[in-house]
């Protein structure tokens, strides 16, 4: 059996002036799947996030969160949801105890239930030794935990993250992961925007927004199936050498090398089934890379919207 | 669980600790209105006296100096120097070393003995108004009251034809800090309080706190009541200090019920802090607001009777001092401090301050988008 339906985008439209920020998104995320939202900056992903909060009125189209319209029941959803803005917008001037009780309040919890809620979310969130801190002086990590305690002190039904780990160390980076995915797996829907693809990765559904539109939306393993990441005829290739900025400049002037990118030590080319590993080998040795290791691979995320990218820009050329 | 307040008790306690978290803004709150209280009731001082006087006497009898005894004695003026010379007289008042120059011509006593007019001449350097008028008042006093003797000595009468006998109500002894402390209450008072609610709110939009409140379910008016309520507690706490100075360091009576001085007050601030609100929800930034209650709070320096009186201006600054809170307060103060009005007898003022703190309140409320745009 599928699960519910939790939101529901159709056609949803932003215009400010004669610019179109968000251009007929449609998508559906269900209840308890992580939404990964990618695109690059200025493509309109926090605009659809703050649409569906209430914060925005959509020019066109329609959202739904748990069957209330976004436009017009915004005090029906408001219990439901929590957010978490960019900048974990918390009081500086009060210590981590007081942004949890006053948010706590703020959503109407007192007495024993506002006590019982804080013990949890300290717990959950090890915030314990920094109760009495204030929030200016908390390190990034620790105010973006603090900060998604305050957004969930109410249970929510639905989190929105708006890039909660822009600027957070790797190890925050991992360990909220692992908090969302508690969360997921406790019915809780989440919907996550963030410009990292191993983030992304872990998302059950991702949509990805450029240029104001939806340009896909789907499981990460289908998306990597996709046609147009797929070209017939054609496949992927990890290749690990020394000095990959000059082996990428070499294999790329190569015929039947599509496209070529660097990934850390090793690059992802895509290039034409027929083309034998023994001929890029001889090449790289033209340009003295002695020794390479080759293997063919899988699209990744990446290797996605990267196609995808190009695709659209072809479009409109 | 749709109450028409909710949100109020967290936004209150909220604004509390943040308030108290920062004395900077408790800071800014009290000390201004406070200086501004010392410095108008201790520094400016418009009763003008012992002015500087230069004397050209080109009389040099017993007489004459007897005449400059008598204009040092009005207390009006104090003799700085001797001069001798109508232009050593004219280059002492234009170098700013004297207000006054009081020219006795050599044939004074002569005339005086003849019953021919004597004349003084004096000079009032007329670069400000005040002093030039009480300089010209006392020395025209000083004349006319001497003059109404020897014509009386000689008509041989004791009593004046026709007597004034002014009694001066209220502030008996002219006393200008009786004048101005009141005024300077309702001026010192709606700085505080406007830039508070102002920059409160401002504060939130500039820091992203505001989307956190727009997305929970509180409502506007619980909102806005819980941003006011702490304000609208520490300006009352500020008016009552500034009472209190006004009361036993500068000695201004408070003749009328202190109820009704508080009730004033309170509709007073309520109505300022209702504005520093609404200008903080429609300003963007920190900039804006500041600049916005500047622009608002400048005419009620001018035009809300503080210094100038507002029956002498013309008819439509008169108008816009109708529209200006400040105006109200002053008057009321004025009334209830001064001459004891009561509430009934200044109704009118009270209502309209009643209208205004409950117009724009309500207006903050309904004009407070829950979007950001």
């Amino acid at each position: 059996m599928p699960a519910a339906t939790m939101i529901a985008c159709e056609a949803l439209t932003k215009r400010f002036g004669h610019f179109t920020a968000v251009d007929q998104v449609s998508f559906a995320v269900a209840k308890g799947s992580i939404f990964g939202f990618l695109g690059p900056n200025g493509s309109g992903k926090s605009t659809v996030i703050r649409m569906l909060c209430g914060l925005l009125e959509p020019s066109a189209g329609r959202a739904h969160i748990a069957g209330f319209d976004v436009a017009r029941q915004t005090e029906d959803i408001k219990p439901l949801i929590g957010y978490m803005s960019q900048k974990f917008s918390l009081y500086d001037e009060l210590t981590a105890h007081e942004n949890l009780n006053f948010y706590g309040r703020l959503y109407g919890l007192r007495g024993a239930g506002l006590r019982r809620r804080y013990a949890e979310l300290v717990a959950l969130t090890h915030l314990a030794p920094y109760l009495n801190r204030r929030a200016a002086l908390l390190s990034g990590g620790w105010r973006q935990r603090l900060a998604m305690a305050c957004s969930l002190m109410h249970k929510p039904s639905v989190l929105f993250l708006d890039e909660p780990t822009a600027g957070i160390d790797p190890v925050a980076r991992r360990e909220l992961w692992d908090l969302l995915f508690e969360f997921s797996s406790q019915g809780m829907t989440l919907f996550v925007t963030t410009h990292y693809m191993d983030e992304a990765e872990r998302c059950s559904h991702v949509g990805y927004i450029y240029m104001s539109k939806l340009v896909v939306c789907g499981e990460p393993d289908d998306l990597k199936q996709l046609p147009i990441v797929n070209p017939a005829n054609t496949k992927r290739l990890d290749v690990t050498c020394e000095q990959v900025t000059v082996g990428l400049q070499a294999v790329r002037q190569l015929p039947g090398v599509r496209t070529a990118t660097v990934f850390g030590q090793s690059m992802h080319l895509l290039v034409d089934a027929s083309l034998s590993e023994d001929f890029l080998r001889a090449e790289l040795a033209r340009v003295k890379i002695s020794h390479a290791d080759i293997r063919p691979i899988a699209p990744s995320l990446e290797d996605v919207f990267v196609a995808l990218t190009n695709n659209e820009n072809g479009a409109s050329a | 669980m749709k109450t028409p307040f909710r949100g109020f008790t967290a936004i209150l306690l909220k604004e509390f600790t943040v308030i108290f978290r920062d004395p900077t803004t408790l800071f800014f709150m009290f000390f201004p209105p406070l200086i501004q209280i010392i410095a108008f009731g201790y520094a400016l001082d418009n009763d003008v006296k012992h002015m500087a006087t230069v004397v050209l006497n080109q009389d040099r009898t017993a007489e004459s100096r007897q005449w400059v005894e008598k204009f040092v004695d009005t207390q009006t003026f104090r003799v700085v120097a001797e001069v001798n010379s109508v232009d050593e007289l004219s280059s002492a008042i234009r170098a700013g070393k004297a207000y006054v120059g009081l020219q006795i011509p050599p044939d004074f006593t002569r005339n005086l003995h003849a019953g021919r007019g004597a004349q003084v001449q004096v000079l009032i350097d007329g670069s400000s108004s005040t002093i030039a008028l009480q300089a010209l008042q006392t020395s025209m006093g000083l004349a006319l009251r001497e003059s109404l003797t020897t014509v009386m000595r000689e008509a041989r009468r004791t009593e004046m034809p026709i007597e004034v006998r002014p009694q001066i109500l209220y502030n008996p002894t002219m006393k200008s800090a009786n004048f101005f402390v009141p005024g300077v209450m309702g001026i010192a008072l709606q700085i505080a309080t406007v830039f508070a609610t102002a920059l409160s709110l401002v504060r939130e939009r500039e820091r992203g706190t505001l989307e956190n409140l727009l997305v929970a379910p509180l409502s506007r008016w619980g909102f806005m009541l819980g941003k006011l309520t702490p304000y609208l507690l520490i300006s009352m706490t500020m008016a009552t200090c500034i009472f209190l100075v006004a009361r036993w360091v500068f000695g201004i009576p408070i003749r009328g019920d202190v109820r009704a001085l508080f009730l004033a007050t309170f509709l007073y601030v309520f109505t300022m802090l209702s504005l520093g609100l609404l200008i903080s929800s429609r300003a963007q930034n920190h900039m804006q607001a500041l600049q916005m209650t500047m622009a608002l709070l400048l005419p009620a320096v001018f035009f809300s009777g503080f210094i100038f009186p507002i029956e002498t201006m013309p008819k439509f600054f008169q108008w816009i001092s109708t529209l200006i809170p400040a105006t109200y307060f002053i008057g009321l103060m004025r009334a209830i401090m001064l001459r004891g009005a009561s509430v009934a007898e200044y109704w009118f003022s009270f209502a309209v301050l009643a209208a205004m703190g409950a117009g724009l309140f309500s207006l903050c409320v309904i004009r407070f988008r829950q979007r950001i745009a």
